[in-house]
């Protein structure tokens, strides 16, 4: 088969387009099919090299299937993922076997959520953070152990620690061990969800600096996925909103929180409590009505429709398309007419 | 150790003063609530926002007298004023007394950050809410079904006529929240103690349930002891703030002083910590060093001074500080209070 092709912008190191996952819903014990959960439905967007793309959204939005999708931790339902190699060439990565997919995961890493789930508590941080460098046959013992050793003094442990258990450390230092991990093998892009939510304050704040110099360092590209507003803020380029397995809104962070284009944004926006008790939220704030749509169940037309407080007809019978607006793509049928309040500055 | 023996003002609800709640553990003893002082007045919101293992929640555990069967309540009172002019020393009752368990659920409620929790998984909601019902208030069961019907339409749960035939697991989260806030309210309490019970929500369900929670509040006219980890949630809703660290109250005053005009570094440090939304783009978040000690180990003198841009050797790492007041009712434990330079926020 022909992984190579030439299709994507100059300046992306990943380029999604018409993105679809659909989990199957079962019921019996004969696991007959009755229905399928679109939990990522045709989503297409670049992440450019260098830069930290975020994708917010709440819980069934379908974020964290990209990125598992996106890794080729799962098939794909629909759609293609293209990736730049590091010597440049382009692969399309939608039908590759694990084996052939083996090389390219070298070059793409992923730091989880849960700092206490992801580390095998009977591995040792020189297995742990050496495990990839085994797996890819990279260097002798001794090399392993020393590029382990270096690993760690790179997210501010001490290489001392290599022979320690996970337990030892706090959730803040499990975490660097995993950014530890992800590094091992120079990667140019990681994926990392929720990668401070579980963090205390000043903690989450220590590993926010590290992502980030680390970045300028080896020059890495970030996706970045967490419902954590204000850190998305702070740390992405560019961000992309979901809404029940869809993209609705997709641009410049900065533009983004200062003039929503799609009335889920502009709620979303409105609903974060922010540390300005002067700012209390309520009067400004929407309150949405109701619950996330059930993706196993989305309304018809806009999903969001039903909690929208600007939903006309139109928006009950037909799907919106996520089109070009003002520099941004945005799926919504008003969005001309709206006009959408953002963060005040 | 002098304990407060002065009598309530009138006003006031609930007092704490010096309350120590230790924990033998193998590894030693913990101090996980280290001579912890507060107040709330008749119809007030007090916010307590601390990092893990600040004694936050252990604190509203000993005021429930719901601690676990390891902990030792070292010393301290405890007083509550379930109606006026009547003072209950809570600290001194036995602790699954006929008092105690008529103050549960009777005159201060209690909701949780997991609702499955404090749910049955095997009654229905409605069952759940008679029983406190018809427990406290000795009324039948129609009146108790009927009382059951209200707070679930209180709580602005859809259909409460049908709702209280449902099980916890047939609601989603936020659905559960609102039920266990109307079980936690089946008795009109003078005292809501709420247990980070928005952490675990998304952004616009947070919304709903802190919303809600002031509308309840500003109607039932009942006083809330807000725990969260959240500097957002607790500027959107409280009146007063108490900061916690290591067992110890560092510092507290009204929601404006601890935001505008914070006395501790601890404060500082973390508000500056945070990101904010629609704040200029900074290209660093500022941490504070290190991390929470661990509690087997609490650090001599202040228990911040080893974190502190302002220890002062000799001083803060020998003596733990008296507590400073200040005008309006704002108080920190720093030995250096009030002589802190002025730093932009």
């Amino acid at each position: 088969m022909s992984g190579t092709t030439d299709t994507m912008p100059e300046d992306a190191l990943i380029s999604v387009s018409s993105l679809k996952k659909y989990f199957p819903v079962t019921r019996g014990w004969l696991q007959r099919k009755v229905g399928e959960v679109k939990a990522v439905d045709d989503i297409s967007f670049d992440i450019r090299r260098g830069e930290t793309f975020g994708l917010v959204g709440e819980s069934g939005s379908g974020k964290s299937t990209v990125a598992r999708l996106i890794l080729r931790a799962y098939m794909l339902t629909g759609g293609s993922i293209k990736f730049r190699r590091v010597d440049g060439s382009v692969t399309d990565l939608t039908d590759l076997s694990d084996r052939e997919l083996r090389p390219i995961r070298r070059e793409m890493q992923m730091i989880f959520q849960d700092p206490y789930s992801s580390l095998d508590p009977r591995m040792t941080l020189l297995d742990i953070v050496g495990e990839p460098l085994v797996i890819h046959g990279v260097g002798s013992r001794g090399e392993i152990s020393d590029r382990v050793g270096e690993l760690l003094g790179l997210v501010g442990l001490r290489p001392e620690y290599a022979t320690r258990y996970p337990h030892a450390f706090s959730g803040g230092q499990r975490q660097r061990i995993g950014i530890a991990r992800a590094l091992a093998l120079n990667p140019s892009f990681i994926a990392a969800d929720e990668a401070v939510s579980a963090l205390d304050v000043s903690v989450a704040a220590q590993n926010i600096n590290l992502l980030q110099d680390l970045q300028e360092k080896f020059g890495l590209t970030y996706l970045f996925i967490t419902h954590d507003l204000g850190m998305v803020e702070h740390i992405s380029d560019r961000i992309g909103v979901m809404y029940v397995g869809r993209m609705v809104e997709l641009g410049d962070t900065a533009e983004i929180f200062k003039k929503p284009l799609h009335p889920y944004t502009e709620a979303l926006l409105s609903a974060v409590p922010q540390p300005d008790p002067r700012r209390r939220a309520s009067g400004r704030r929407i309150v949405l009505k109701g619950e996330i749509a059930d993706p196993a169940n989305p309304p018809a037309g806009c999903a969001f429709h039903p909690r929208c407080p600007y939903a006309t007809d139109l928006c009950k019978k037909e799907v919106p398309d996520l089109r070009p607006l003002g520099g941004r793509q945005v799926r919504c049928h008003h969005a001309e007419e709206l006009d959408l309040a953002g963060v005040e500055a | 150790m002098s304990v407060n023996t002065t009598p309530m003002p009138p006003e006031r609800l609930l007092q704490l003063d010096d309350v120590h709640v230790h924990f033998s553990m193998r590894e030693g003893l913990v101090r996980a609530v280290n001579g912890v002082s507060y107040h709330v007045d008749r119809g007030e919101v007090l916010g307590i926002v601390g990092e893990s293992g600040s004694g936050k929640s252990v604190t509203a555990r000993a005021i429930m007298r719901l601690l676990s069967k390891n902990a030792i309540e070292a010393g301290g009172r405890i007083r509550f004023r379930p109606e006026p002019g009547k003072e209950v020393e809570i600290s001194s009752l036995p602790r699954d007394g006929r008092q105690v368990r008529e103050l549960r659920g009777g005159h201060i409620g209690m909701i949780f950050q997991e609702p499955m929790t404090a749910l049955s998984p095997v009654h229905s909601i409605g069952t759940q809410i008679m029983r406190t019902v018809m427990l406290h208030r000795r009324v039948g069961k129609e009146a108790a079904r009927a009382r059951a019907i209200e707070l679930l339409e209180r709580v602005q749960l859809p259909k409460p006529t049908e709702m209280i035939e449902r099980y916890p697991h047939q609601l989603s989260g936020g659905m559960r929240q609102r039920a266990m806030i109307a079980l936690a309210l089946s008795c009109d309490p003078a005292l809501l103690i709420a247990d980070e019970p928005t952490t675990a929500l998304d952004v616009t369900t947070e919304a709903q349930i802190l919303e809600l929670l002031k509308s309840l509040q500003a109607e039932m006219g009942m006083a809330i002891v807000f725990i969260t980890h959240n500097f957002g949630v607790v500027a959107d809703i409280a009146d007063r703030v108490a900061v916690m660290y290591l067992g110890r109250i560092a510092e507290t005053g009204s929601v404006d002083d601890i935001f505008y005009q914070p006395k501790h570094p601890y404060t500082r440090a973390l508000l500056q910590s945070i990101p904010r939304l629609g704040q200029a783009p900074v290209r660093r978040l500022k941490t504070i060093p290190g991390m929470v000690p661990d509690p087997f180990n609490a650090p001599a003198g202040c228990a911040f001074h080893p974190r502190c841009a302002y220890a002062v050797p000799g001083r803060c790492d020998t003596l733990v500080p008296e507590v400073s007041l200040f005008p309006g009712d704002q108080s920190a434990r720093c030995h250096l209070a009030g002589e802190l330079p002025e730093e932009a926020l």
